[in-house]
């Protein structure tokens, strides 16, 4: 089956989960901008991380945020990636979704559903693409597509990635990612225009444990 | 008497073969209709949609919130959480709050409209009623089109939009529970839309 109109929103969601799989780091109470050399040694951490991960798992809760809403919509699910741009993304509670990005394909099982789409033509798979290489390289905050700015908050390291893209913005106007000190990607929260957000916070996360190709299979 | 006359009079109204009466319903007399499947302000209404629109599959997440009395919000979001659009319905008004560029087409976001106002619309104006055992089905207007509401020992369980005699849309609410309808299906029987709606 073929998905157009709905393309570009699960796309931001799968270019958010290749920024987040790469990065590593740092720091102080409330939220205060980082020094340029305080900046410069979070990207150098992050580096010298995404040299060495092959594999990622990780359990996550999703918080989503409507303004309107009495509560926030809560959804759980699982992450895995391997190098070199191996990702599935799986909800499993309260509903059976899952996203994998194999092969220049997104393939997708709703609750059994199947289908998949290709991407080799599409002018922002090749944004992506890109991403991610520059994501493994190490240099993922001097992306052209970000303004970037990096911020201490309560110990950990904040960093705000905002999209330059129109086309990009019109979904995200920024993202938030938050590091613990050990450098792990704690959570992420994707900001929209609106200043609705969706807040994914991630825990029981493994590095470099063999994976097997069957977790990805389609 | 007086309800007698009404209902005498109903018959009378209705005697050129109305869509109820090809299916066996006779008039009775008018009885206030409630949809109270998205009636409750304190809840949040969150559904699982799959949608199957002209070719295209999608999936995401159906959000219906009442905001006051005859005012609604919806929205719909990616399972990521990315919204792709959110309408507000206040009486007779409609608003627009987001919708992605690619879908801001007057044609769907009418067809979108019409359909969101029944699920939400709580007290539509009756125009006739009719009986069948203990089956009733009630002839109401949203907007300017007509549709029939079909009630089972007094719980809605479909609307039907009706055109020159034909379905064009049905709206069915299935797995009843406590005034929430844990399954809702609309179904367009002119154009290829369907959209199922599962709680969550």
């Amino acid at each position: 089956m073929k998905r157009n109109e709905f393309v570009i929103p699960m796309k931001t969601g799968i270019r958010l989960m290749f920024l987040l799989l790469f990065l590593g780091v740092t720091i102080l109470c409330a939220q205060t901008k980082m020094s340029t050399p305080e900046a410069a040694a979070l990207k150098a951490t992050v580096k010298a991380l995404s040299d060495q991960t092959e594999t990622i798992t990780a359990d996550f809760v999703q918080y989503k945020r409507l303004d309107f809403l009495s509560d926030d919509i809560k959804s759980e699910g699982k992450l895995a990636f391997k190098s070199p741009s191996m990702v599935k993304w799986e909800y499993v509670k309260p509903f059976a979704y899952s996203v994998l990005f194999k092969n220049e394909t997104l393939f997708i099982n709703d609750n059994g559903n199947k289908s998949d789409m290709d991407m080799g033509s599409n002018k922002i798979f090749k944004q992506l693409n890109q991403l991610i290489t520059a994501s493994i390289k190490g240099d993922m905050f001097d992306a052209s597509e970000f303004e970037v700015s990096y911020f201490k908050k309560d110990g950990n390291s904040e960093v705000h990635f905002n999209p330059k893209d129109k086309q990009f913005a019109e979904f995200i106007k920024s993202f938030h990612i938050t590091f613990n000190t050990k450098g792990e990607v704690q959570e992420v929260k994707m900001i929209e225009p609106s200043d609705d957000y969706t807040q994914i916070v991630f825990s029981n996360r493994t590095t470099n444990q063999p994976l097997s190709d069957a977790v990805f299979a389609q | 008497m007086r309800y007698l006359l009404s209902s005498v009079l109903l018959v009378l109204f209705v005697s050129c073969a109305s869509y109820p009466k090809k299916n066996g319903f006779t008039a009775s007399v008018r009885q206030p209709i409630q949809n109270p499947y998205f009636s409750d302000a304190s809840k949040d209404y969150v559904y699982k949609a799959n949608i199957v629109a002209f070719g295209n599959s999608f999936s995401g997440i159906f959000i219906v919130k009442k905001l006051g009395e005859d005012h609604h919000r919806i929205a719909f979001t990616t399972e990521m959480g990315n919204k792709i659009f959110d309408f507000t319905f206040q009486g007779e008004d409609f608003k627009v709050n987001h919708i992605l560029k690619k879908m801001d087409k007057k044609i769907l976001i009418n067809v979108l409209k019409n359909d969101f106002r029944v699920l939400v619309k709580e007290n539509p104006s009756m125009e006739k009623t009719f009986q069948k055992d203990s089956n009733s089905i009630y002839e109401t207007k949203i907007g300017n089109k007509k549709y029939y509401h079909f009630l089972s020992k007094e719980k809605l369980n479909k609307v039907v939009r009706v055109g020159n005699g034909k379905e064009k849309v049905e709206f069915t609410f299935s797995e009843i529970n406590d005034n929430i309808a844990l399954h809702i299906q609309i179904l367009h029987k002119n154009i290829e839309l369907k959209i199922s709606l599962k709680s969550i």
